[in-house]
């Protein structure tokens, strides 16, 4: 007998296609049971004795599972104690076209001979076929088509058994389709209710797919994101210039703001902030993604006000909070300042890695705080204490250019607080390539001529062999120069060297070298449970200073020379000049007007304040934060070469082959450069030399965050040691929200809030001006002395942080009164 | 159009019956034929009709397709004709034979039927000025015996009682980027409104009479005909005289009253037995071709 389907489709183009298809019935098809005895072409796939223990169904019985039943109970099907199922083809193309996994699943299962299931072509059947009826949507269709096949089933298998006792029960958990299939004559049980009733098998309920009830279907379908724009419209929306294209950074304080820098040339905006967690739009740090910027009346200038991925107890508050936040701060800031801003659209490329997380209890949550990023690996990079007291003759760089480094193609030794994962072979960076007392060591050497003035004559470089006469740490070297009761040939070469090395500094002084401060923290470990003991912040020798100075006039010789060498593919190292504004900051703090270095220097070493030594330090400690980050780069590639830092017109790194890649490409150029070694391609092309470039600096920059975060663990664990600490400490910035507190006695940093989500907030007044944040009716400067408590805050296992608050001034309502110190002592609930 | 050979005697028979208001097959000078009208004969299209009036076949698909709408008209959706005039119908329309005859027709056709007083071309708009349906009227002959014109404005006008359009949506993004939706449900489809389509009447001027529904002898006795269209209130809407020989303003208005007579009088029953056959429902046997 011949049907056809009909059905209407749209094409590609836009078209409305109706399309008709030939459907054959036929009558001839078998029910694959083995009690009916017609037609035997293929052997019956279902048992005659199909019987499987269960209280409500004590009769031998074939499983009819509805689409959904497959679907979601796949598990189940597939459990060898499940046999004797009939798969109707109505269900089997709805489970193809709705999951080709469990498609795929519930195939082998028909396939093995010992689950005796057998697939019944109804839609093909005289009997069991139906067409679709008005009104009747695809899905009531199919269910109408499953009862009916079911039935037949029934019929038949009672008329070929004579009335026996054989049936076939249909499994679905569509109640509307078992009210049907009841009224129809059918045995119908939920899937929970019949494998609840394998009283001899209860352990396939562990198997049960847990369904959600009708009543309580998850109706939160809350859009918690704008959903991306397909490919297609984003790429229209580029091309047409209503998209902006670009790299998404997240921004490190800010877990709700983030940065596109737009990637296309002329382009007259080159940088979007975005704001908030819709605006963001779950873009991750360093995809490509598409943004839509807003008009112009929404522009803002990037907040001052610091966030903290707080633990989130009420998520949806919190979040109008921190819109709110944002939303206020757009207020206050005059025009000229306003960045674009813009939301994210689509992302274009992900930038997949690997991520490390836990699960919180709000899945949600924990992938919205999910802007950082994590890095597999860090590169540390800290000085080490042993110290060689040649300066001028530098190791021997390890020459073997194939396999070993071009797996390093990167950076290098791993130092991550006081283990240390080395760049090369440890019997080579600690023994072969460590100048020792009366040891003769390959050495690349830089040899000055000077006179007494420390003007250089004459500069040679050349490979050497060392054979050093004594080695000697910073403070033994120091110990030597003061003692002025040791007069041998060593201790002598020491002070004529410190000599020549204190001209040095002053002359670099001199040109406008900046001496700037960044708080160095050094913990001192248990030696048997690595936990920090106590902590302080490093202690500069003289001696360091000579050394420094010495190694700073080779990396500019060196650098000199390769550059003088190959003018194209020199590996250099320079510090932009900060952009006047990054000064801003340090102006309102100093008040003090800077233009260059050397101004900088000058005024830095100016600026004292009777009472309170302290104060140059923090100067210096602002005045690096101004800075640009150093960066390596290809000579060929830049023309800009100057180091602002250390007022050298040229500078490079050379010094440290075993720890820095840079400095064995530079050791290569060099070797190059006085024909100590051959030439190799790659060496001397300016592009690739220029990719390195990016890699290391990025590795560098990756190497510093890993520092700081390592730092800051410490830190945590030092304090948690400790419990409760009252503490010293100075305004470093101040906040629209809160105040950013230096403590000196341990080199940290930390943030008072005075919003609180818990009560209301204190009157703050913030004057982006001064800066100052008066609240309610004290005003904060910078650099105002303050007393805070310092604890740990462990109430979130994942967010374990420094919580400080404020002791001293005495604010009423913001301060909290002097804990005892008692470390067992529960915590005081702090202002957060 | 097919020639018939009438010899000189057998004309003046036939007019001298029509004159007593008797043709050769016993009709009366207003009579039509034998009619026989089945739609949905055909299922790739989205309505079709197959009519036999005496020995002409005619088949009527329509096809609906989504189009661009008149630049005139941005609000409308329209109607295209095409007549195929099969060789099987009659031997000259062998080779190109036919296709004069089919562009007569089609012409004819689409001055007679597309204009917002037969179909309420209003309802094709989907979209106005972007997209809109498109009904593409394929009439194909399949066997001529005078009359084309009134069996296929008949087949036309059960062809598009039938036809089903199906149901869409526009949806719109953010953007303005339009999307047509289909609706999933095949039941789920839009019916035109044929009350308004109107019929053809030609009228054979055969001595100083007229007959409608004239067959080929009947044809050849006949100098002019008038086409005249109407619909089911007997308002004329086209007017059309064919052939070379010429009439009389009188003999004109004359055969125009009994043209708008005659069409009135078809559209009652055509549409009853339209309707009697749609409540039949899918139990119908078909006839189809073999009938």
């Amino acid at each position: 007998m011949l049907k056809s389907k009909t059905f209407v489709k749209k094409t590609r183009a836009g078209g409305v296609l109706k399309i008709v298809r030939e459907h054959y019935l036929r009558d001839d098809i078998c029910c694959g049971s083995e009690v009916c005895k017609e037609r035997k072409d293929e052997a019956p796939v279902l048992q005659e004795d199909a019987c499987i223990e269960s209280n409500l169904c004590s009769y031998p019985h074939y499983l009819i599972p509805d689409t959904n039943v497959v679907l979601h109970q796949i598990d189940i099907l597939e459990d060898p104690l499940i046999r004797n199922v009939i798969i109707l083809q109505t269900v089997l193309q709805e489970v193809r076209h709705r999951s080709a996994p469990a498609y795929k699943r519930i195939k082998d299962a028909i396939h093995e001979k010992e689950k005796h299931f057998y697939t019944f072509t109804n839609e093909h059947h005289r009997e069991t076929f139906i067409e679709r009826e008005p009104g009747e949507s695809a899905n009531d269709r199919n269910d109408r088509a499953i009862r009916v096949a079911a039935k037949w089933y029934a019929d038949h298998l009672a008329k070929k058994t004579n009335g026996g006792s054989l049936k076939v029960v249909l499994l679905t958990d569509d109640r509307a389709n078992k009210e049907k299939a009841e009224q129809y004559g059918l045995i119908v049980y939920r899937c929970e209710e019949y494998i609840k009733s394998l009283i001899g098998n209860p352990e396939l309920v562990d198997r049960l797919a847990l369904q959600p009830d009708d009543q309580n279907e998850i109706t939160d379908s809350k859009l918690l994101f704008p959903e991306h724009l397909p490919l297609s419209r984003i790429q229209s929306g580029i091309k047409n210039g209503v998209l902006l294209q670009g790299t998404f950074h997240a921004n490190r304080d800010n877990y709700l703001e983030g940065t596109v820098f737009i990637n296309r040339e002329g382009e007259d905006i080159n940088e979007v902030l975005l704001q908030g967690l819709q605006n963001l739009n779950r873009a991750v740090h360093q995809d490509v993604v598409a943004v839509e910027l807003f008009p112009k009346e929404r522009w803002v200038a990037p907040s001052s006000v610091v966030l903290q991925d707080d633990s989130p107890n009420d998520e949806d508050a919190e979040e109008d909070e921190t819109e709110n936040k944002l939303c206020s701060c757009r207020t206050h800031y005059s025009n000229n300042v306003l960045y674009p801003t813009g939301r994210v659209v689509g992302i274009i490329k992900r930038n997949w890695r690997p991520y490390c997380g836990m699960l919180s209890q709000s899945m949600i949550k924990e992938v919205t705080g999910f802007n950082y990023k994590v890095n597999k690996v860090f590169f540390l990079h800290k000085k080490q204490t042993n110290i060689y007291i040649h300066v001028k003759k530098l190791r021997h760089p390890i020459k073997f250019h194939g396999v070993l480094y071009q797996d390093f193609n990167a950076y290098n030794l791993l130092l991550i607080f006081s283990q240390r994962i080395d760049m090369v072979p440890e019997l080579l960076s600690s023994n072969l390539c460590s100048l020792r007392s009366n040891v003769e060591r390959l050495a690349f050497s830089c040899i000055w001529e000077m006179n007494h003035n420390a003007e250089i004559i004459k500069t040679h470089f050349t490979k050497s062999v060392i054979n050093s006469k004594a080695s000697l740490t910073y403070a033994e070297a120091q110990m030597r120069i003061d003692d002025t009761t040791m007069n041998d040939d060593i201790t002598k070469s020491l002070r004529g060297l410190n000599r020549l090395a204190k001209i040095l500094k002053g002359r670099r002084t001199e040109k406008g070298a900046l001496t700037l401060s960044s708080p160095e923290v050094r913990f001192h470990m248990d030696s048997e449970t690595h936990d920090p003991i106590d902590l302080q912040t490093k202690e500069l020798k003289e001696t360091n200073s000579m050394v420094e100075e010495f190694m700073l006039l080779a990396n500019i010789s060196v650098a000199q020379k390769i550059y003088d060498e190959f003018s194209e593919c020199a590996l250099l190292r320079k510090h932009p000049s900060p952009p006047p504004s990054n000064y801003d900051i340090l102006i309102k703090a100093a008040k003090s007007r800077l233009d260059s270095a050397k101004a900088l220097a000058d005024s830095l070493n100016n600026a004292t304040v009777e009472n309170f030594p302290y104060f140059n330090t923090l100067l210096r400690i602002l005045a690096t934060r101004c800075m640009m980050q150093a960066v390596y780069f290809c000579s060929g590639m830049d023309s800009d070469f100057h180091h602002y830092g250390l007022a050298s017109p040229i500078y490079t790194h050379f010094t440290s082959p075993i720890r820095r890649y840079a400095d064995i490409i530079v050791h290569r150029l060099l070797a190059v450069a006085i024909n100590a070694d051959s030439t190799y391609p790659e060496l001397m092309d300016k592009h690739k030399q220029s990719s390195l470039c990016n890699n290391l600096n990025y590795r560098h920059k990756m190497a510093q965050y890993a520092q700081r975060a390592s730092v800051a663990f410490h830190t945590q664990l030092f304090f948690k040691n400790k419990g409760i600490i009252n503490e010293e400490g100075f305004i470093l910035f101040v906040r629209k929200n809160a105040i950013i507190i230096l403590i000196p006695k341990f080199g940290m940093e930390g943030a008072v809030f005075f919003d609180n989500k818990d009560k209301p907030s204190p009157r703050l007044i913030f004057d982006s001006e001064g800066p100052t944040l008066k609240v309610e009716q004290h005003t904060f400067r910078m650099f105002d002395k303050v007393k805070v408590t310092i604890s740990l805050d462990a109430s979130n296992i994942q967010h374990q942080r420094i919580r400080m608050a404020l002791i001293e001034p005495v604010i009423p309502g913001v301060s909290v009164p002097v804990p005892e110190s008692e470390p067992e002592a529960k915590k005081p609930k702090l202002d957060c | 159009m097919a020639a018939v050979q009438v010899s000189e005697a057998e004309k003046v028979y036939i007019m001298h019956g029509v004159r007593d208001d008797l043709r050769l097959d016993g009709r009366g000078c207003e009579d039509y034929r034998h009619m026989e009208i089945e739609t949905d004969v055909v299922s790739n299209t989205d309505g079709s009709a197959k009519i036999s009036l005496g020995h002409t076949d005619v088949l009527v698909g329509v096809k609906a397709e989504i189009g661009k709408p008149k630049a005139m008209v941005p609000d409308e959706g329209y109607l295209e004709f095409f007549v195929d005039c099969s060789a099987n119908a009659t031997p000259e329309f062998e080779g190109r034979g036919g296709e004069e005859l089919g562009v007569e027709l089609s012409n004819t056709l689409y001055k007679v039927f597309n204009n917002r007083q037969s179909v309420d071309l209003r309802s094709l708009c989907i979209c106005p000025g972007e997209n809109c349906w498109v009904l593409y009227v394929d009439v194909l002959l399949l066997q001529c015996d005078g009359n084309l014109f009134d069996a296929i404005s008949i087949a036309i006008k059960a062809a598009l009682f039938n036809t089903r359009i199906p149901k869409v949506h526009i949806s719109e993004d953010e953007e303005g980027v339009k999307e047509i939706e289909l609706s999933d449900d095949p039941y789920d489809c839009m019916r035109l409104n044929v009350e308004n389509v109107p019929c053809i009447v030609t009228l054979c001027k055969i001595g100083h009479r007229h007959v409608v529904d004239a067959t080929l002898q009947e044809k050849a006795c006949s100098v002019a005909s008038l086409l005249i269209s109407v619909t089911h209130r007997g308002t004329v809407t086209c007017v059309r005289k064919m052939g070379g020989g010429s009439l009389d303003p009188e003999s004109i208005f004359e055969m125009t009253e009994a043209g708008k007579r005659v069409g009135k009088a078809l559209h009652a029953p055509l549409m009853e037995l339209l309707q009697k056959e749609e409540s039949l429902g899918k139990k119908r046997q078909k006839v189809g071709f073999l009938g």
